[in-house]
């Protein structure tokens, strides 16, 4: 056999290969997307439930149907606009703010500390991952009260800074933390070849680790985005004032009293809570879905 | 060089953070004179909204002071109480569950209000059961507030139906209440719905029999779960339980809630606070109440009294915390509260039709012992009741076990 | 055989010995002082707030310290005897016990389910992974305090739907420990779900694709590819997302706090997290509350000292 057809033959046998592998990929492609779409139902159903029940009438919800057939807007109506619960849009925005400020702080902060923990060997490295680590192992009612003491002697008991300064020595450690195991995770080349175009270390990891942490940042910033917003204990002992309170805050109250819980309205409360996150969301997915193209490395 | 530029952002980065800590507000005292007042978000209400807002306006026109008033909810508002006491800045008036008081009283949470009892409004007439929740020590520290009494709740046309009248007697009430189990064939179908651990109802039947929880003897607590009223008692409850509810014997009375089950149908009667009433559906135009009979014909069973009182933490201002207190626990604000279904705090407001009243004037209370509340959270009694119940421990083992418990919790020191 | 002469000998020597004393320039300084200069404000933040708090528990330890003392701002010192009555009390022992299993047990869930459903992100089409991501993304968006009382709702035993769906008629899934516990374990795996499942997938896309159907070409089975090429990639992440989930899970308290209930909380069913609370705010002994607290912190440094080292060595390859 010549050279040639023998390099021919072999070119097709990869080729009948790699039309094989696309066959069995779209076999199993249709499997998997049957898989998905049942995790995606069992997942999604508490969630169902709690919107659900957001529209249904006070009866359904009593007989526990599932769809509310005759759906109704009246919790929705109750939970914004009634007398029993006031604050609602000051709630929401007390909350975009602390989560607004936490959210671009701590990525700021982060992002420059997990540069140092994954690409410096420096005294103390050790010691100060194990302090993140330690830092977050602190269960949260023992801090109530020190925290609050602390913040008192500051002057922020009562302020929305106060209640910021908090989520940010709660988010730090763990935004630091994965970030640094994003960032590990780039192969070196990348920063040695970008160094030898003559930029200096930092310069490097801006230009060329930022574009490929960005899917790691996103995620980390979606957490600390869902932790600030979620946050309930320390915002409910730091915040008095009604119009300065969160919007956790202000949910509690539909099951605060000593006296019966009106379960629609605080569905719809709930689902009314939800939404910002899902809009925050929304609009930085763009941004891990580019990573999966972005992510490949030439050579 | 881009090195310094990028050290330079994380200085920026980091100077914005003190700048904002400086910037975002510093709480600070403010000029014209205000007190703070804690009450719990039931006083949210639409409906109690203007008694509030009479009180503060009636203070304003007192002091010229102000009244900011915060409202918390009950599973938090002891957590940020601590640490208010912690650091200091306490309320001037605050709104304590009638069983939450005692610990509080008992670690000097509280200004004595004692000399100036005699100024409150109607203090002459305070509903006994109440005001016993804010006395320790022979001291007043806490200002009856509302009250709230259990009665049963029940289906007048059901009763109508089957020809059952108002019952005399605990052991009437078990017939009836067999009668309705037998007349719908339902599963889990209750002629009076009791959770199985409701020991608010079943201490009851223990006061009921002449028994108590515990008593104080030469300054230590002991146990009387187990004297033979008490356990008279609780065998009554068991008997009574069995007969008329199909509740699960070990569920608290909050899950499901009764009046869930009422409107369900599942119950033709629940038992628990009066404002029950406000949630049973459909069945609102045929929903009325009566008081639990004693097991002794003609009598009224003691029932628990729950309740809020108002007090003055340490640190406070006394006379402006007073001042709002009497404002607030006005005749004309008692009425109005009385107005929206609430118990007063004082019997010359009684009105004998009202069901509700009629039950608060025959009452039993916890002891007030400083560590009572640990009885509570750990369950001590819920935990009795399940295992009488489901037949785990007789009465008499039971009671032993829960009353060793209940003194050694008492006279633990901490 | 000549050597060379004496003189040239040491000469050659010192020209390789290297140079002790190198002269500090201000470039040099500047270059040490950067990884410092970057962890700095993150150190201040964390410093500034939670120093004090670290102190103010460890001081606190050491007391005698219930209301009366809060209220009156003075404890009693008693040295190490908040630790001797917590390490005396067979309630911490079990609870720490019952906490481990507990952690493991949704440790290994969430991860083992966040690693498959991370892969079926990137397996299923374009229109299956929107609504996933979208649901995932929702579960993510419920607040903790909702979530339970949904949750709730679906287990309870007179009505629930999930004894509807399943036939199961009135079973009580809050009778047993167990089943108490494994209720709480689903609840809290689905809620971290979505974060690990979303932060993987971001990290399986750093898995350069090309290195991935290469292999698949050369007739990898998907089993070998998964652990030669994405698995090495994916390690940091996955170590860092499994030491996060094991100190959120071991001191969680909203969740078994709430959902089974503030009434039901006995020795039999504490979790860390939980027994704290109780501690501290029902009994009110604040200095075992602080003790405990200081236990659960120092178990996890000096755990960490090991996994911390394990990282670092993994940073440098």
């Amino acid at each position: 056999m010549s050279v040639g057809a023998a390099a021919a033959s072999r070119a097709g046998r990869r080729a009948e290969r790699s039309r094989r592998t696309r066959r069995r990929k779209l076999a199993g492609r249709t499997g998997w997307n049957i898989v998905g779409i049942a995790v995606t139902v069992v997942l999604v159903f508490p969630v169902f439930w709690m919107i659900s029940t957001a529209f249904k009438s006070d009866d359904e919800i009593l007989s526990g149907s599932w769809l509310p057939l005759h759906p109704t807007l009246q919790h929705f109506r109750s939970a914004i606009a009634g007398t029993d619960h006031p604050y609602f849009w000051d709630s929401v925005l007390n909350s975009l703010f602390v989560v607004g400020v936490t959210v671009a702080l701590s990525m700021v902060l982060a992002f420059f500390a997990a540069v140092a923990l994954a690409k410096y060997r420096f005294t103390g490295l050790k010691f100060f991952i194990v302090v993140m680590i330690g830092i977050q192992m602190l269960p949260q009612a023992g801090l109530i009260i020190p925290l609050y003491l602390v913040l008192r002697q500051y002057g922020m008991v009562g302020t929305l800074t106060g209640v910021v300064v908090t989520y940010m020595t709660f988010v730090l450690p763990f935004a630091v933390w994965t970030l640094r195991g994003f960032i590990v995770g780039i192969p070196r080349e990348l920063e040695e070849a970008a160094m030898v175009d003559g930029s200096s270390r930092v310069g490097a990891f801006v230009r060329i680790l930022l574009p490929l942490v960005a899917p790691g940042l996103v995620a980390t910033s979606v957490f600390v985005f869902i932790t600030s917003w979620n946050e309930f204990i320390f915002a409910n002992v730091l915040l008095n004032n009604h119009a300065k309170q969160t919007i956790t805050v202000w949910l509690s109250y539909f099951t605060g009293t000593s006296r019966n819980t009106d379960w629609g309205a605080l569905m719809a409360a709930s689902t009314l809570t939800a939404i910002p996150v899902v809009a925050f969301f929304i609009l930085v997915q763009r941004k891990i879905a580019f990573g999966l193209t972005a992510g490949a490395v030439k050579g | 060089m881009k090195r310094r530029k990028f050290v330079a952002v994380g200085f920026v980065a980091l100077a914005a953070l003190v700048f904002a800590i400086a910037a975002g507000g510093v709480s600070g005292a403010t000029k014209a004179k205000s007190i703070t007042v804690w009450l719990q978000t039931d006083a949210q209400a639409t409906n109690w909204q203007p008694i509030v807002a009479a009180a503060n306006a009636q203070f304003q026109k007192d002091t010229g002071a102000t009244a900011n008033v915060q409202y918390q909810t009950w599973g938090t508002h002891l957590q940020k109480f601590d640490a208010t006491l912690a650091g200091g800045n306490t309320p001037d008036v605050i709104e304590m569950g009638n069983t939450e008081m005692t610990k509080y009283m008992a670690a000097g949470a509280f200004q004595d209000l004692t000399a100036d009892k005699a100024s409150f409004p109607n203090s002459s007439t305070w509903l006994a059961g109440l005001a016993a929740s804010g006395r320790y020590n022979g001291k007043v520290y806490g200002v009856p507030y509302y009250a709230g009494s259990r009665v049963i709740t029940y289906r007048t046309d059901l009763f109508k139906k089957y020809g059952l009248k108002i019952p005399k007697s605990v052991a009437q009430f078990a017939a009836e209440g067999a009668k309705l189990i037998s007349t719908n064939s339902k599963k889990g179908y209750s002629g009076l719905y009791v959770a199985g651990t409701d020991w608010y109802f079943a201490m009851s039947f223990v006061f009921d029999y002449g028994g108590n929880i515990a008593t104080r003897v030469s300054g230590k607590w002991k146990g009387t779960l187990d004297t033979p009223k008490s356990i008279a008692g609780l065998t009554a409850y068991k008997n009574f339980f069995n007969a008329v509810s199909r509740a699960s014997k070990t569920t608290d009375e909050a899950h499901p809630q009764p009046y869930d089950q009422y409107a369900a149908n599942l119950a033709a009667s629940v038992e628990g606070p009066a404002w029950f009433t406000c949630c049973v559906k459909k069945y609102t135009p045929v929903t009325a109440q009566f008081v639990m009979p004693s097991h002794v014909q003609g009598q009224v069973m003691p029932g628990f009294l729950g309740g809020s009182d108002l007090a003055i933490p340490v640190g406070a201002d006394k006379s402006l915390g007073e001042a709002w207190i009497k404002a607030y626990t006005s005749t004309a604000s008692q009425k109005a509260l009385e107005a929206i279904g609430n118990i007063p705090n004082t019997t010359s407001l009684f009105n004998p039709k009202k069901v509700n009243e009629r039950a608060a004037l025959r009452s039993w209370f916890v002891p007030t012992a400083k560590n009572w509340v640990n009885v509570e959270n750990q369950n001590i009694l819920r935990n009795m009741l399940a295992e009488i119940l489901t037949g785990k421990l007789t009465v008499k083992q039971a009671a032993t076990a829960a009353s060793d418990d209940v003194a050694s919790i008492l006279n633990a020191s901490v | 055989m000549t050597s060379l002469p004496a003189d040239t000998q040491i000469a050659a020597e010192s020209s390789f010995r290297p140079a002790r004393r190198r002269r500090l320039t201000r470039a040099r300084l500047g270059r040490y002082a950067i990884p410092y200069l970057l962890i700095l404000p993150v150190l201040a933040a964390i410093g500034a707030v939670l120093g004090y708090p670290v102190g103010y528990l460890i001081n606190l330890s050491f007391q005698r310290y219930g209301l009366p003392e809060l209220i009156q701002h003075t404890g009693e010192y008693i040295g190490l005897h908040n630790y001797y009555l917590v390490l005396h009390d067979s309630v911490f022992w079990n609870t720490l016990e019952r906490t481990i299993v507990f952690t493991a047990a949704n440790v290994g869930l969430t991860m083992g389910l966040g690693t498959l459903l991370a892969l079926l992100l990137v397996r299923v089409s374009t229109w299956v992974r929107i609504p996933l991501t979208a649901g995932l993304v929702l579960v993510w968006s419920m607040p903790v305090v909702v979530a339970v009382q949904v949750w709730y709702w679906m287990t309870n035993f007179e009505n629930g739907v999930l004894n509807a769906i399943f036939h199961l008629g009135q079973h009580d899934w809050y009778a047993s420990t167990f089943s108490q516990l494994g209720v709480v374990t689903a609840l809290i795996v689905w809620g971290a779900l979505p974060f690990v499942v979303i932060t993987l997938y971001a990290g399986l896309a750093q898995v350069p694709h090309e290195l991935v159907e290469a292999a698949e070409i050369d007739g990898a089975r998907p089993w070998r590819v998964l652990k030669d090429v994405t698995f090495p990639i994916l390690k940091p992440i996955f170590l860092v997302l499994t030491s996060l989930s094991i100190i959120w899970d071991f001191g969680v308290f909203t969740q078994p706090y709430l959902l089974i209930g503030r009434e039901h909380q006995y020795a039999s069913n504490y979790l860390m997290g939980v027994y704290v609370y109780i501690k501290a705010y029902s009994d009110n002994d604040y200095g075992q509350g602080a003790a405990i607290s200081i236990l659960m912190l120092l178990i996890v440094a000096i755990l960490s000292v090991f996994y911390v080292r394990k990282m670092v060595r993994i940073g440098d390859t």
